[in-house]
This record gives structure tokens, C-alpha cells and sequence, in this order.
């Protein structure tokens, strides 16, 4: 039977991804020099760039529902600034209040 | 709660979506002014969103309850996690919803509009290979990532695993999204990260709570994984002489006699609430403790001195929270379609 082409192509995508990808050994991240997440419950890593300047920056929220950010500074090897707290209108530490 | 930032209302201002311990998903809404208080994302009866088990802040206790189950669904799930995603091309975000219980994911469609959420009342089985997803260690987070590059966004899944003992861990997989622009299918999960089988001597990767995301770090033209979760490991013990290998059979049996003694002092408490239920079971408890709030507090710092100095001679487990950076090696994945 001949499969239309985009079937192929489509098969054919999914089955190579279907395979692990392969990463180098984790290395733990750093911000202004401290253990990125250190003494964080459960710390929730995303990427954004918070302060608009074209640079990914990392934003953490935690169990507790607290949010910082490391900076990601203008250094060509991805470097992070020491977190500070996400502000929010009110310029208090945006807390989703878990509890 | 992981945060994901996307604009929720679409009034062309970035939001915050994520889901917490609470078992419902909040919002915080940008504005020209900054980030808004946290709201929750109530369903179309304004009615909060849950699973099963959630905490109700009224009675100020965990509840549980049926009533958002699809038929033949149902479980005992606890919602921590939520991204939006405009899971049928109509232009709205929908929720989809993480079990920290189960392992399930769950849909809630956005039966309303792009500006105006108005989102179902029950929580539908989200499937992956004509199966109910379910994350292997059960679901800590989820994230929204195009891993194959093919215009559609596939969805993430870090696990918890057995996140104070020495089970299995947590891992990452991805559920690729198979289907199209309007009709979202996903294949069974490829693995990124296999769950861990902890064991180590040092931190070495996180074992348990990942809560990852996704971004070319290295400007390599991949896409790499930022992860967070906590890392356990126990340290190599180092031989002991004879004198060290007393005094730590000593530390131990003082440190059980310290333990015993803590529970002597729970014994007349427990003993006085028995029969007691509620407020009053509460309030008696509370002012028995008071009561030994000092010798409570003796014991427990004698344990801790004694528990540290054991822990100089034979190393404890540990188990520390850290983000991990994993730099993908396998180059750009082709383009699929």
C-alpha cells in the first residue's frame, strides 16, 4: 500500500523522537554565586525574559508560592544575577499564597 | 507551582498561570501597573476548579469531592499543577490539569472566549496513545514545548517519585503531539529523563519533584532542560575506630531514649483528647501542649545535638533542593512535517 507522503514524513519524525534524546551529566545552577533552588521547597524553574531585554531569565516559584528571578546577564555563557523577588503592583513579593 | 507566563485574557498582557497545593489553578494578572493579586480560575458556575481532594478554605480543612469526575474517571485526584493551551485551535485557552495524586492529566475546556474564560465543570481524561495519560511517579509539573519542531505544542511531564524514601524517583517524559492545529493527539511518552533510582554518595541529579522547562541555553540550536527538584544521596561513611564505633552505638541509644521520652510526653496528651472530636479535640490538644511546650522543646533540642554529633560518625541520608542544568547533546531535531 502506498502511504501518502505527509504520512511518511510524519511516521518517520515521531519514530526518530520516539528514541531518548541524550544529554551531557546535569550540572547544578548557580545565581550571583549561591546553588540556584537551594533550601527552596520544591523549587519550579521557568524560563522568561522578565525584564525585556532579549535574555531569558529564570524565574522560580516554589511549594509555597513564592516567585524570584535570576537575571540572566550580558555574559555570552548563560551567567545568572543573585535572585530577588518577583514584585508585584503593589511592589510586595507576588505570593500565591499556598497556604 | 510552577508559573507559566501567558496571556490568560488575552488583552495583550503576558499573566501567570499555575497550579498550587491547593488543588485549584490561580491566575495573576499583568497590567500596565505590574503584577495583580492571585485569583482563582473558577469553572463557568463559578465554581473553583478541582479534582477530588482539595483544601476548603471555608471549613479550613482538606475536602474531597465527585461531583467534576467524567464518567468511569473516577479517583482520588489532587490538582497542583495547570497550564493553558488552546487545546482545539477555536481561539480560547483551555486548562490542562496535573494529578499529583494519580498521575492522570485532565482538560477543562474553555467553553467561553478568548477574553471571557468560561470553563467546563467536568475534568476530562486526557489520553496519550488512545490511553489515559498517567506520568509515571505522578505528575509534579507540566509544560507546553514544540520538542520536534513541528508547529504544534507537545506536552511535558516531570514526576514526583517517592519524594522522602528510597523508591524510585521522578523523570521527565514528553507526550508528543500528533494530532493538528484543531484536534490535539498525543503519542505514547518518550522519556528525557529516566525516574531515578537514587543510591548516590552526592547530589548527582534531581531525584524527586521535577519540575523542569525547556530553552536553548547554549545557543546551540537544541532545546536543553532546566530542572528543579531535590537531590538524595547518602555519603560514603568513612571507617571508624574502636573508641568512634562505642560512642556511636552510645549516640544511638541515647537517641532512642530521647525519642521514647518525646512520646511519654504525647502519652497524657493523647489520652485526654480520646473521645474529643473537632474544635474541642483541637482546642484541648492546643493547650495540653502549651502546657509541655518546654519540655517538648528540651527534648527536642537534645535529640538534635545528640543526632548531630551520630551524623559526624555515620553520614545520614540528605536530600537538598537544587536547579539542574542538562545541555541536550543530540542536536536540532529534524523538522517533522
Amino acid at each position: 500500500m502506498k502511504l501518502p507522503l505527509l504520512s511518511v514524513l510524519a511516521f518517520t519524525a515521531t519514530t526518530v523522537l520516539a528514541q531518548s534524546p541524550t544529554f551531557a551529566k546535569p550540572v547544578r545552577m548557580q545565581a550571583g554565586g549561591k546553588l540556584l533552588g537551594g533550601g527552596r521547597l520544591y523549587p519550579s524553574p521557568v524560563l522568561h525574559d522578565l525584564d525585556g531585554d532579549g535574555r531569558a531569565d529564570i524565574v522560580v516559584g516554589d511549594l509555597r508560592g513564592r516567585l524570584t528571578v535570576a537575571k540572566r546577564t550580558a555574559d555570552a555563557t548563560p551567567t545568572f544575577a543573585a535572585e530577588s523577588n518577583v514584585l508585584g503592583a503593589d511592589q510586595k513579593q507576588v505570593d500565591l499564597q499556598n497556604w | 507551582m510552577s508559573p507559566q507566563f501567558v496571556d490568560f485574557d488575552a488583552d495583550g498582557k503576558l499573566d501567570i498561570v499555575a497550579g498550587i497545593f491547593d488543588g485549584s489553578p490561580h491566575l495573576v494578572r499583568g497590567s500596565a501597573q505590574g503584577w495583580q493579586a492571585p485569583e482563582q480560575i473558577l469553572d463557568r458556575n463559578g465554581a473553583r476548579i478541582v479534582f477530588n481532594q482539595f483544601w476548603n478554605f471555608d471549613t479550613k480543612k482538606w475536602d474531597s469531592t465527585h461531583a467534576h469526575d467524567a464518567p468511569g474517571h473516577q479517583r482520588e485526584g489532587h490538582l497542583t499543577s495547570a497550564v493553558a493551551f488552546d487545546w482545539d485551535g477555536d481561539g480560547d485557552l483551555d486548562l490542562l490539569l496535573g494529578d499529583h495524586s494519580t498521575g492522570r492529566v485532565f482538560l477543562r475546556r474553555n467553553e467561553g472566549s478568548a477574553t471571557q474564560p468560561r470553563f467546563a465543570t467536568v475534568n476530562e481524561p486526557v489520553l496519550a496513545n488512545g490511553k489515559p495519560i498517567d506520568v509515571p511517579g505522578t505528575v509534579a509539573t507540566l509544560r507546553l514545548v514544540d520538542w520536534n519542531h513541528d508547529g504544534l505544542l507537545d506536552l511535558a511531564a516531570g514526576g514526583m517519585g517517592d519524594v522522602y524514601g528510597q523508591n524510585p524517583g521522578g523523570g521527565v517524559c514528553i507526550f508528543l503531539n500528533v494530532g493538528s492545529k484543531t484536534r490535539t493527539s498525543y503519542a505514547a511518552p518518550v522519556t528525557l529523563l529516566e525516574p531515578s533510582q537514587k543510591g548516590a554518595h552526592e547530589p548527582t541529579r534531581p531525584d524527586s519533584g521535577l519540575y523542569m522547562d525547556f530553552g536553548d541555553l547554549d545557543a546551540d540550536g537544541d532545546l536543553d532542560l532546566i530542572v528543579g527538584g531535590y537531590s538524595h544521596w547518602t555519603p560514603v561513611p568513612r571507617e571508624l575506630s574502636a573508641d568512634e564505633k562505642q560512642r556511636a552505638t552510645e549516640l544511638e541509644a541515647q537517641i532512642a531514649a530521647a525519642d521514647k521520652d518525646y512520646q511519654a510526653l504525647f502519652e497524657p496528651i493523647n489520652k485526654a483528647i480520646e473521645g474529643l472530636e473537632g474544635e474541642a479535640q483541637e482546642k484541648k490538644y492546643t493547650e495540653l501542649y502549651a502546657a509541655q511546650k518546654d519540655a517538648f522543646a528540651a527534648v527536642g533540642k537534645r535529640r538534635q545535638a545528640l543526632q548531630t554529633e551520630l551524623e559526624s560518625l555515620i553520614p545520614a541520608p540528605k536530600r537538598e533542593s537544587f536547579v539542574w542544568f542538562y545541555e541536550h547533546l543530540a542536536g536540532k531535531a529534524a523538522p517533522a512535517k
